[in-house]
């Protein structure tokens, strides 16, 4: 190799020019549609997740109904074995005796 | 080419322009129309409660549970949906196949069923059979005070009693739900959804004391049979501040069943709905205006003719009463004599062998204004009735029906009118507003509790009715209530019998045989703690009031008593 060859050589990269970026008019359209694609499928995705959580909000509701209406049941029966009739009724009633005379210390 | 893509777009974007800006609120309105649905959320109806010593028991509360139905018109197979049906939800096959039989579009297959029996329904998934979720009103005490709470209907409506009057209290305010729904009509939680919250009703708790309330309900059934009445009615009030303690009316029925009684007349609470001629009880407050006006006192005499004339009328004492001189008032009401009482009216009069017009007002003012006959009493009952009284210058205000108002015929009243006046009576002059609500129930479960209200200060003066006590207890001691007295040795009661005769139907005198008996009294009368009245309806039994009701009255002061632990007073 020759010295003016070996000094061009030298000379070559000492300075580099940063290289521009540019996007042409067809690039740019492009990575808009793949911008508004992203941001679409995140908004999608957000009202599923969305969408998703009504129903776990609907079926939670469903069940607190049921509950509710389980709790009232049970209050219902309650209330009946409670009742002057189911009391009446009842072996330990049965076994009861009237009361007799009553005696008042004055 | 180029000219017609030109062309093309601009079609397209003139159409868009067209559907996204000019129509844009059509369509919006449109797409909300397909996405959204209201719905109504219903409010949950008020509890009711009885007072059981000092805390509470349920009444009447609420169940979720469901209707099924069926629309026989697309029952395939319906023998094998009957079958399938009865063995779900019990019961004969054969009816259920009746019921689907029927050539009509809808019909009940079955009522109040629970939500696991419903869900197993669901499960055999048969075509035109369909599930309901209702609200239910349940009566967990059944029959028990039956015609004071009345019932819910199919349409959530209050019908008689207490849930017809406080209905809308009870009732509340539905809300409303404006929701966006999937495609299958779901709801979806959304921050757009519009909610109006339902106001639930409000609950409240009954004066009714249910352990006295179901003794007495035994006690007038059990007399109501031994003879052979056509019905019976009681009612207990505490003298003190108008609270009603029992109300019962017997034969009866169960709210829960409702719909499966057949005489519609035992829905009726007879102690506020049914007006009646009260016969010899009203003596007590014909007694009661001549005492307070100053024209009788206890002792005084007047001579006992068996009979008088009125007009064209000759009214008399009761079959077996001798003529007599010198007989005082307190006999007059011991001995239920209806010429003394008239004998008062005339001495209201100021004339002591006539009628006056002066008296017959008198007479009507104490009736009306002061102790509340002709009115109704407020009381918390629907289809109260108010009674019957005629002014003494209207065409039926004559002497005749005067001189009867005085022993308690040609007017009517209520048993609570009766108990709320002869309240008044002992405790002292006071008329005081008779009520079934102990008070509202608060949402943390205490009580707003109803405030003891007078109607009237002094209806009677303090001595009278010292006086009319006096006299009430002698008719215990020895006269028509006598059995009462017995069987309550060392008690003081006071009390008056009628034996009332049922006006015919068709306007022309009195039914043949009939007659309604009463007592109503106090006790003890010395400081008195309740007041009670008891009507036996058309016994088939002869004999007066003192064979009828009497002793249910002197059994219920006997349990009572002990109940109160009230000591005897000697």
């Amino acid at each position: 190799m020759s010295t003016a060859t070996l000094t061009a050589r030298r000379n070559q990269n000492l300075y580099r020019q940063p290289a521009k970026v540019r996007l042409g008019p067809t690039s740019a359209t492009f990575v808009v549609i793949a911008l508004i694609s992203v941001l679409a499928l995140l908004y999608l995705n957000q009202i599923t997740k969305t969408n998703l959580f009504s129903y776990q909000i609907s079926d939670l509701s469903h069940q607190k109904s049921q509950i509710l209406a389980e709790k009232q049941d049970m209050s219902v029966e309650a209330a009946r074995l409670q009742s002057i009739q189911a009391t009446q009724n009842s072996a330990v009633v049965a076994k009861m005796v009237p009361v007799g005379q009553v005696s008042y210390v004055k | 080419m180029s000219i017609l893509l030109v062309v093309l777009s601009s079609i397209l974007i003139v159409r868009l322009a067209q559907l996204q800006l000019f129509q844009h609120s059509k369509y919006q309105s449109q797409a909300t129309i397909e996405h959204t649905r209201k719905y109504e959320v219903p409010a949950r109806r008020g509890e009711l409660y009885l007072s059981d010593g000092t805390s509470r028991s349920p009444l009447a509360l609420n169940q979720h549970l469901n209707l099924i139905y069926a629309d026989p018109s697309h029952v395939s197979d319906k023998p094998a949906t009957a079958k399938a049906l009865a063995g779900v939800l019990g019961g004969q096959e054969a009816d259920y196949l009746d019921r689907l039989g029927k050539g009509i579009e809808y019909t009940v297959i079955a009522d109040r069923i629970p939500i696991d029996v419903a869900d197993k329904v669901r499960a055999l998934n048969l075509n035109g059979v369909g599930i309901e979720p209702r609200d239910y009103r349940t009566y967990p005490e059944g029959s028990l005070a039956a015609q004071v709470t009345g019932f819910v209907n199919s349409d959530g409506a209050g019908q008689y009693g207490i849930e017809q009057y406080l209905n809308d209290q009870l009732a509340g305010t539905p809300g409303k739900l404006a929701a966006k729904t999937d495609p299958r009509g779901i709801p979806i939680a959304t921050a757009d959804n519009v909610i109006k919250p339902a106001v639930d009703g409000k609950s409240f708790q009954l004066t009714i004391d249910r352990n006295v309330q179901a003794m007495i309900e035994q006690q007038l059934a059990d007399q109501v049979n031994k003879v052979h009445a056509k019905s019976g009615s009681a009612v207990l009030m505490n003298p003190s501040t108008g609270a009603v303690i029992a109300m019962a009316t017997y034969p009866t029925f169960d709210p829960n069943q409702y719909s499966k009684t057949t005489d519609y007349s035992v829905f009726m609470n007879k102690v506020v709905a049914s007006q009646f001629e009260p016969g010899s009880g009203m003596k007590v407050f014909t007694m009661a205006a001549g005492l307070d006006q100053g024209k009788i006192t206890p002792d005084t005499l007047y001579d006992d003719p068996g009979s008088v004339k009125i007009g064209d009328r000759i009214l008399s004492d009761a079959v077996g009463d001798k003529p007599g001189k010198n007989k005082s008032m307190t006999v007059v009401l011991r001995d239920s004599l209806n010429t003394g009482v008239i004998f008062v009216l005339e001495a209201l009069g100021g004339d002591p062998n006539k009628i006056t017009l002066t008296g017959k007002k008198t007479l009507y003012d104490y009736f009306t204004k002061h102790f509340g006959f002709g009115q109704r009493t407020g009381i918390e009952q629907a289809n109260e009735a108010q009674g019957v009284m005629y002014a003494p210058n209207s065409p039926n205000g004559g002497d005749v029906v005067y001189a009867s108002n005085t022993f308690g015929q040609g007017l009517s009243v209520t048993m609570i009118q009766m108990i709320t006046a002869v309240s008044a009576v002992a405790n002292g002059g006071k008329l005081l507003q008779p009520h079934l609500v102990a008070g509202e129930i608060n949402d943390d479960g205490s009580l707003n509790p109803t405030a003891t209200k007078v109607v009237q200060d002094h209806v009677i003066s303090p001595k009278a009715a010292a006086d009319l006590n006096q006299m009430m207890q002698v008719v215990v001691q020895h006269g028509s209530g006598y059995m009462a007295g017995q069987m309550n040795p060392g008690y003081k009661i006071a009390g008056k019998t009628g034996t009332a005769q049922i006006p015919s139907p068709d306007g022309k005198g009195y039914l043949d045989g009939q007659n309604i008996g009463s007592f109503v009294g106090f006790a003890p009368a010395d400081n008195p703690k309740f007041a009670l009245m008891v009507r036996i309806d058309r016994p088939g039994v002869s004999g007066y009031a003192e064979t009828t009701t009497v002793p249910v009255f002197g059994n219920i002061c006997k349990w009572l008593f002990k109940y109160y632990g009230i000591a005897p007073s000697g």
